[in-house]
């Protein structure tokens, strides 16, 4: 380790407020806790946001019409990763979707089970697994799995 | 606006993963005395200092004002551009408004990365960090376990997303992917100025290394960088007193879209393949530029591809071919030196990537095969107008320039 100084310290991240948790998500964490996915819809273009954010990202016009989305949908991309984010190798690889739920405009990632990573593929069919004691936590949308 | 002409470069010697031997400002000097011995000027003879590279990555707050007295910008207008990966032709483009404004006729833009003093993957932490922590605020396993804590190590994690996206659009497979790479690594033998080289690079080389993020394999991953490289821009007048022949800017634009991927709070919408920010930056340099076909009309293209595939991707996206396109054509052979639409000559980003200055070495390449100064990496064809991208931000800004062998009419 003649190259590299290893330097031990911590950081404390519950300092950092950032006023970037909006309305869109309260809503959409307050949804989750009955099972259900709340985004926001433009009243102007009718895009669909999940999590909402306070404005449309088209028509830039603040926007506040929470609207259920379906907690099924389609993959859009995916990638396969092969280790944890220390670096160590996985026992298995971990297949990371992004997914456009059914009367969503907007993406939103997740960890796909149930499925082998050479059978996953854009525009597959997947629903969200919800997780047993939901608490109003991103954690409640445990993964999704094939519809 | 004026004509502005890149007049000089100068690069570092070499471009490495470690540069012991020099501080960051001994590491930039040396690009700017390149630059003076390769014109002829001296630091009397500079108006105003352009500086760029990116925010944090060194841990160093204000290299310009460090550098002050190694970059001839004592006395003069200096300013730092910081935008990421695009950095370097960021400045690039500022050194530019200089001239074509009026305001100066001869401007330096100096652009460093020195990689090896920092921890670059702290630096794009620094990117993310609200999305993070407003993740975790909202119980997110950031850890990738479960839930929506699916995201990627570093750019590597956020890129592959990007990748797959582009495959399955274009047709393409992880095959065209390792050999962007291995092409890449071929051409980066020729150019003394790029880091890794290697004259028998093939994909199936390429396709032993280890798997990093589906799509993307370690052979697909730039590596990081020591480096600096340096432009002297003048306006017509000026250039006729320095040089015989300079290369043109005939167009510059740049463009911004929402961050792609890891955006989950603010809700992502984008496709990280659709990039509309480099579709939309290019259309506009074009037209600026008077060209109606870029396809007939551009003989060199510099692609910003931290990652193999982008190559392949972006030459879709600025026009160069159709969507689907850009892998038969690397199966033709029309990618490499030899070929109709050589790209990277230089061995592009993949091989080389001193962060500040990767954006703008897109920009000096391009202006040395106009030039017909690129020696070992010169391609075969006549190169009269070429076209430069850069690629950065929060993964979601473009930046493009196009250059000419004569000035631009008006
Ligand atoms: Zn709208």
């Amino acid at each position: 380790m003649e190259e590299t100084r290893v330097v031990q310290g911590t950081w404390d991240i519950s300092t950092f407020k950032f006023r970037i948790e909006g309305v869109g998500l309260r809503r959409m964490l307050d949804g989750m806790k009955e099972g259900k996915l709340v985004g926001t819809r433009c009243h102007k273009c009718g895009t669909v946001y999940l999590p909402g954010p306070f404005y449309c990202r088209k028509c830039h016009i603040e926007i506040n019409e929470p609207t259920e989305v379906s907690d099924h949908g389609e993959i859009m991309t995916y990638t396969i990763g092969y280790a944890d984010v220390r670096g160590n190798p996985l026992d298995e690889p971990r297949i990371a979707p992004v997914v456009k739920l059914d009367g969503c405009d907007s993406w939103i990632m997740g960890v796909l089970q149930g499925v082998k990573p050479e059978d996953v593929h854009v525009g597959m069919r997947v629903k969200v697994q919800w997780a047993e004691e939901r608490t109003g936590s991103l954690q409640d949308m445990a993964y999704y799995v094939p519809e | 606006m004026r004509n502005v002409g890149i007049v000089g470069i100068g690069y570092t010697p070499v471009f490495v993963s470690k540069r012991k031997d020099v501080n960051i400002s001994e590491m930039i000097s040396e690009a700017v005395e390149a630059a003076f011995s390769n014109t002829g000027l001296g630091p009397k003879d500079i108006d105003a200092v352009v500086f760029g590279n990116m925010h944090t990555f060194e841990g160093v707050n204000l290299p310009h004002l460090w550098a002050a007295d190694y970059i001839a910008s004592l006395g003069k207008p200096l300013m730092r551009i910081a935008t990421g990966g695009t950095t370097g032709m960021s400045a690039f483009h500022a050194g530019y408004y200089h001239i074509a404004s009026g305001l100066h006729d001869v401007v330096m833009v100096v652009t460093y990365e020195k990689q090896s003093e920092g921890d670059s993957q702290v630096g794009l932490m620094g990117i993310i960090t609200p999305e993070v922590m407003a993740m975790i605020a909202a119980g997110i396993d950031v850890t990738g376990g479960s839930g929506m804590g699916a995201i990627g190590g570093g750019s590597a994690g956020g890129i592959s997303f990007q990748a797959s996206s582009y495959l399955h659009h274009s047709g393409a497979g992880i095959e065209h992917i390792d050999e962007q790479a291995a092409l890449e690594r071929r051409n980066a033998a020729k150019n003394p100025y790029a880091h890794l080289k290697d004259p028998d690079a093939t994909a199936e080389k390429v396709a032993q290394t280890p798997l990093v993020s589906w799509p993307i394999r370690f052979g697909h991953i730039c590596p990081t960088s020591d480096g600096a490289t340096v432009a002297i821009l003048a306006s017509e007048k000026a250039a006729a007193r320095i040089t015989e022949k300079a290369a043109w800017v005939h167009a510059v634009a740049n463009c911004a879209s929402d961050a792609t991927t890891a955006n989950l709070i603010e809700s992502q919408i984008t496709d990280p393949a659709e990039h509309l920010p480099a579709i939309i930056a290019s259309r506009q340099a074009y037209e600026r530029a008077g060209i109606a076909d870029p396809k007939k009309e551009i003989d060199y293209v510099e692609i910003y591809n931290g990652f193999a595939h982008q190559a392949l991707m972006y030459l879709e996206k600025i026009g160069m071919c159709e969507v689907g396109e850009a892998h038969k054509l690397q199966e033709a052979g029309e990618l490499e030196m030899s070929g109709r639409m050589p790209v990277n000559a230089s061995g592009g980003v993949v091989s080389t990537n001193a962060i500040g200055t990767s954006a703008m070495n897109r920009v000096t390449e391009c202006a040395l095969q106009i030039l017909g100064q690129a020696g070992e990496h010169q391609v075969e064809k006549d190169v009269h107008k070429a076209v430069a991208h850069g690629w950065g931000g929060m993964m979601q800004y473009v930046t493009i320039t196009v250059l000419g062998d004569k000035p631009k009419k008006d």
